[in-house]
């Protein structure tokens, strides 16, 4: 799904945001990204979504290359990708499930079954009740949800979450990751940018740790969970 | 299938601008007034140049070339049948000398006695050639004179020189003003729905952050400002019309004698069906094209 060759960001002043960053990510794969604030994690997460290119290096997400894609086949890529971030990003004067219709409208679906598509998606995630409000009458685990609907209801192969737990209580934290373990469950490639140890412990899967820029740990699903003294595996 | 994914993707992009208006009414109705003033002022010189124009060509109705014929010259009928089928000839009249000398006792009136002294009638025979609107410009009448002077039995022809020299230089100046005007009005006004759209840009910013986040391409983000902004022109070009109505429904009967003397009848011409819509057009273009400007360099890669 994802290949990364010596993928670096750089900005003006020799600043790297990452540096020489190679990895593979299969199809059905769930991944953790961690690593310190300023790591790097929320620099390589918008690159994968188009949002920024790598100074030097490729980057192939479902098949295109990043590097050399031109801003007019951005759009098509996000299509193929629910992002989820840590503030929600939900528009305030929409209704939840107008929120949540926003990407159904995009890919050009019937405004019947874009009605169906949300409303399923939302009663999935136990949001049934709150469709018509507006997400400031939402609590913060609720309007994640709205975010998780509005990245999942057009079934992307490929979700990318940054920090997705991260203005949430652990209880309403746990409970979006269920949601998003889910998600994984039914065939859609996760990638979770966070540092928070509690889902990590919780949540055995493969996890890249970055440091400064740097892939520094790259370790395996079934290495886990064990004490200190993980294995890693060597870096690619 | 595709028409139909078009169409959708235009009423989400309808619905979208149709929302942008409501979460910013203020923003619309200051836009659509001074879009109005605009487009009213635009209006009544169009308006005004328009009866002038009506006033110009029923002046030009009356123009004659008149082509004096030689003292011997005799087969009139068929000169009479040569000029009328000449391009631009409406009618042709044959004056005779004796006509002609009737004519100018009426014209002297009271003086008319200064010609009972000619032993014999000095003025020549003529043809009086009414003109088409083709043949009212100042070239092209002229090179029509010479045309005519260079026929056998023809010495010489006359027209007003002057009337059409006028005539000319008052449509050419009008319109170079209307231009003027008009060039000058659709920057102004360009210029005022390129900066409410980009006010309308700026707090939607939000929200096309998320449309590209989730996959909008550029004519998705961009068509529903295209369309408010073709809203805004056209309800703009609708206030204008109705005000100018009603303002020349109001201005008539106080301007009646005014107008009686400027224009030689007591009600000007409104603007028929054809150039309302033109307005319109205008209005919406001005929107649309308002909109684009604004729009150059709103980025792709967010």
């Amino acid at each position: 799904m994802i290949q990364m060759y010596h993928a670096e960001k750089r900005y003006e002043g020799n600043v790297y945001a990452l540096r020489d960053i190679s990895l593979t990510i299969e199809r059905g794969e769930f991944v953790f990204l961690t690593g310190s604030s300023g790591a790097g994690k929320t620099t390589l997460l918008r690159m994968l979504f188009g949002a920024d290119k790598p100074s030097t290096g490729q980057i192939i997400v479902a098949g295109r290359n990043i590097t050399k894609m031109t801003a007019s086949s951005v759009p098509e890529l996000r299509r193929q990708i629910g992002v989820i971030f840590q503030d929600f990003k939900l528009l305030p004067d929409r209704s939840v499930v107008d929120n949540v219709a926003i990407t159904l409208e995009i890919a050009g679906v019937s405004r019947r079954e874009i009605r169906a598509r949300a409303w399923n998606m939302l009663r999935r995630l136990g949001l049934g009740h709150r469709l018509d409000h507006r997400p400031k009458a939402l609590s913060g685990g609720e309007q994640q949800r709205v975010a998780i609907a509005r990245a999942l209801v057009n079934d992307p192969p490929l979700l990318l979450a940054d920090e997705p737990t991260g203005n949430l209580d652990p209880d309403l934290a746990l409970d979006i990751m269920d949601i998003i373990a889910d998600a994984h469950a039914r065939g859609t490639t996760v990638i979770v940018a966070t540092h928070d140890p509690s889902l990590l412990d919780r949540y055995p899967h493969r996890r890249l740790v970055l440091d400064q820029g740097r892939l520094v740990t790259d370790r395996a699903p079934e290495t886990y969970p064990t004490a200190i003294g993980r294995a890693a595996l060597p870096l690619p | 299938m595709i028409e139909i994914e078009v169409i959708r993707r235009i009423l989400t992009s309808v619905r979208s601008a149709l929302r942008g208006i409501r979460s910013a009414p203020l923003v619309f109705v200051i836009s659509v007034t001074t879009l109005s003033a605009g487009l009213l002022l635009l209006g009544t010189y169009l308006l005004i140049v328009q009866n002038m124009r009506g006033v110009l060509e029923n002046f030009g109705q009356d123009l004659k070339l008149v082509a004096f014929l030689d003292e011997g010259a005799t087969d009139v009928d068929a000169m009479k049948h040569t000029l009328s089928e000449l391009s631009g000839v409406q009618a042709v009249l044959y004056v005779s000398n004796d006509t002609a000398l009737v004519r100018l006792r009426e014209d002297l009136g009271r003086d008319a006695d200064v010609l009972d002294g000619l032993d014999r009638n000095p003025l020549p025979s003529s043809f009086e050639l009414s003109l088409g609107p083709e043949l009212r410009e100042e070239g092209s009448l002229r090179v029509f004179a010479k045309q005519v002077e260079g026929m056998p039995g023809i010495n010489e022809t006359r027209y007003g020189e002057d009337w059409v020299q006028s005539y000319g230089r008052i449509l050419r100046a009008m319109e170079w003003l209307g231009l003027g005007l008009g060039v000058f009005l659709m920057l102004i006004l360009g210029t005022v729905i390129a900066g409410t759209v980009r006010l309308a840009v700026y707090s939607r910013n939000d929200e096309i952050a998320i449309q590209r986040l989730v996959g909008a391409g550029g004519v998705f983000v961009r068509l529903p400002f295209y369309i408010e902004g073709a809203i805004q022109g056209g309800v703009a070009a609708a206030v204008a019309i109705s005000l100018l109505y009603a303002l020349f429904g109001l201005g008539l009967p106080v301007l009646g004698d005014i107008l009686v003397f400027l224009l030689g009848k007591p009600v000007p011409d409104f603007f028929g069906r054809q150039e309302m819509l033109a307005l319109v057009l205008v209005g919406i273009s001005l929107g649309v094209g308002g909109a684009m400007l604004s729009l150059l360099r709103l980025e792709e890669r967010t």
